[in-house]
């Protein structure tokens, strides 16, 4: 669990982060959010420490930062900036290894390390560890500087716009890769981005940030339905809002009992997937089936609407 | 480097290489350069040992020249250091500025003749090269790169010699070249205050206007510069290539 208290950090006259606390418990992605200039990254760097905070702590499982050697904290927070900052002297494998090399691990365990996170990332190991980062596609280069921060088994991982240098259409990619890999290390992450698509993707806690100040610190589904200020509420984006909302709903909560025709829908997608299949089918209803293919029940353009109008 | 480039660099390896032990070999060429029953080939000393001192005597002093201008590179771009930047930049600049020549001639009442005031003169005749380029290279470093490093727990001692040095090399191994190349050919003055070298045989040639020694003399130091020139140009690739770069370096 990392607790966030009061954190303040200052140059000069002007405030780049005032105030900040919040916690995010064990296993969370909290995605912090807000224009450039918020102080977003500042504040995810006071958590290692690169930034020395004027005041407020900073307790990772109840220790102070503060009372941990700086490089030994570091060794023990996985860290991914954009551009990632991979060691173009080093190869993919080689820059994995940098913190368990650093932690001084014996070579058959730095090995096998290496391996099974190449593994993990769905980089062959045979053709990719040998290369050089300047051999490397973007999100080969996004997977390695992501891999490199969790070679040492972190606890919690920080994220400064680690997808940011990605094009579109990988990025989406590297979103849902990461989702699956983090549910499968139960990994701690804060994330920071100025994309409020990527914050509602990832976040299971979202804190918005304004000119140094935490505005709100809520699940995706609070911050669209209770925006503390109107700054919020200008983010989040009023259009999208209902949108947003249905795509946190799974068909299983609006689904209502019945046949109807169709390729079936499973019931953990989201409403707004659902809602997205019914109008491009040109239908009214279609059929729900779990995982087996046995119909389950159906879902309704109704259905759904009354359930998008109940969550407002 | 293509195959005829290779082969002509053997070439002049080998030709480099039996000339200075054999030069007698050569008198034919030199023979109609001569007047006056002159001597074709320089006699007053082995020309295998001039190259050797006067290799010996580039080789001490550029390595003397990069164990202080890379120091002091690295102790300008630390946080430490970097208020005495402007300082070293200065010194550094007057060791050029002054003429190799006056360096050898205020020497000399000091430390008498021989070596040492070539040697000297050298030293600070390369400095500046190698204290540039070591600037340059460390300065190039990605601020990304360096992030990373530290964000990683990486400690300053760490990010220097793991990261800073390995990516600054093939523009420091620039700066080191140059030095060398100044080098090889200023120390040829050297022999004016009784440094062995190949300034002598150049000298010996002015003196007794004698165009067949000043020529080989000549010869000899360009074609050393020439080799040593492209060996540590292929250092400095290698060295870049592993960078992705292909071709790494301020000359």
């Amino acid at each position: 669990m990392i607790e966030i208290e009061h954190l303040s950090k200052r140059y000069g006259e002007t405030a780049v982060v005032d105030d900040v606390s919040f916690t995010v418990d064990e296993g969370e992605i909290a995605v912090v959010v807000g224009t450039s200039g918020a102080g977003k990254s500042t504040l995810l760097r006071m958590i290692n420490r690169l930034v020395v905070p004027d005041e407020g702590r900073v307790l990772i499982d109840g220790q102070d930062t503060a009372t941990i050697p700086e490089d030994e904290l570091r060794h023990r927070i996985g860290y991914v900036i954009q551009g990632y900052g991979l060691f173009p002297h080093r190869t993919v494998a080689e820059n994995i290894a940098t913190v368990p090399r650093l932690l001084g691990w014996d070579r058959r365990r730095i090995a096998a390390r290496v391996e099974e996170l190449l593994d993990l990332f769905q980089l062959d190991a045979s053709e990719f560890a040998r290369k050089f980062p300047h051999q490397l596609s973007g999100g080969q280069q996004q997977r390695v500087g992501v891999a490199r921060a969790l070679a040492a088994k972190p606890a919690l991982l920080l994220m400064d716009e680690p997808f940011g240098s990605l094009d579109p259409v990988i990025r989406g990619k590297a979103q849902d890769d990461l989702l699956a890999i983090q549910r499968r290390l139960g990994t701690t992450i804060v994330l920071v981005t100025h994309d409020m698509n990527e914050a509602f993707h990832l976040g299971s806690r979202i804190a918005v940030m304004d000119q140094a100040r935490l505005l709100q610190y809520a699940t995706p589904a609070d911050l669209l339905t209770h925006p503390a200020e109107p700054f919020v509420e200008q983010l989040v984006g009023t259009a999208e809002r209902p949108f947003r909302l249905l795509s946190f709903v799974t068909v299983r909560d609006a689904m209502e009992p019945g046949p109807a025709d169709g390729e079936p829908l499973l019931p953990t997608a989201s409403l707004r997937e659902a809602l997205a299949q019914l109008i491009w089918r040109g239908r009214t209803t279609l059929p729900v089936a779990d995982a087996s293919g046995a119909p389950v029940g159906r879902i309704s353009v109704e259905g759904i609407l009354a359930h998008g109008r109940s969550l407002s | 480097m293509s195959t005829r480039a290779v082969i002509l660099r053997v070439a002049a390896l080998l030709l480099l290489l039996v000339f200075v032990t054999a030069p007698q070999l050569f008198a034919f060429a030199f023979a109609p350069l001569t007047a006056n029953d002159a001597p074709a080939i320089y006699n007053q000393g082995s020309l295998l040992a001039l190259t050797l001192s006067h290799l010996r005597i580039v080789a001490l002093a550029t390595l003397a020249s990069t164990i202080l201008a890379v120091a002091l590179g690295i102790f300008v771009t630390r946080p430490a250091g970097r208020e005495f930047l402007p300082l070293s930049r200065s010194l550094v600049n007057i060791g050029q500025t002054f003429p190799p020549i006056a360096v050898l001639a205020i020497a000399v009442p000091l430390v008498g003749f021989g070596d040492k005031p070539t040697f000297i003169a050298l030293f600070l005749y390369g400095l500046l090269p190698i204290f540039e380029n070591t600037l340059a290279g460390l300065s190039e470093v990605s601020p990304r790169t360096l992030e990373a490093a530290k964000g990683m727990g990486m400690n300053a001692r760490q990010r220097l010699w793991q990261v800073e040095l390995p990516l600054a090399l093939p523009v420091m191994l620039a700066g080191i070249r140059l030095s060398v190349i100044i080098s090889l050919g200023t120390a040829t003055i050297g022999s004016t205050v009784a440094a062995k070298g190949l300034g002598e045989v150049i000298i010996a040639g002015l003196q007794s206007n004698n165009v067949a020694f000043i020529l080989q003399g000549g010869l000899v130091v360009a074609l050393l510069a020439i080799l040593i020139n492209d060996g540590l140009g292929l250092a400095e690739r290698v060295a870049a290539r592993r960078l992705g770069r292909p071709m790494g370096g301020l000359a």
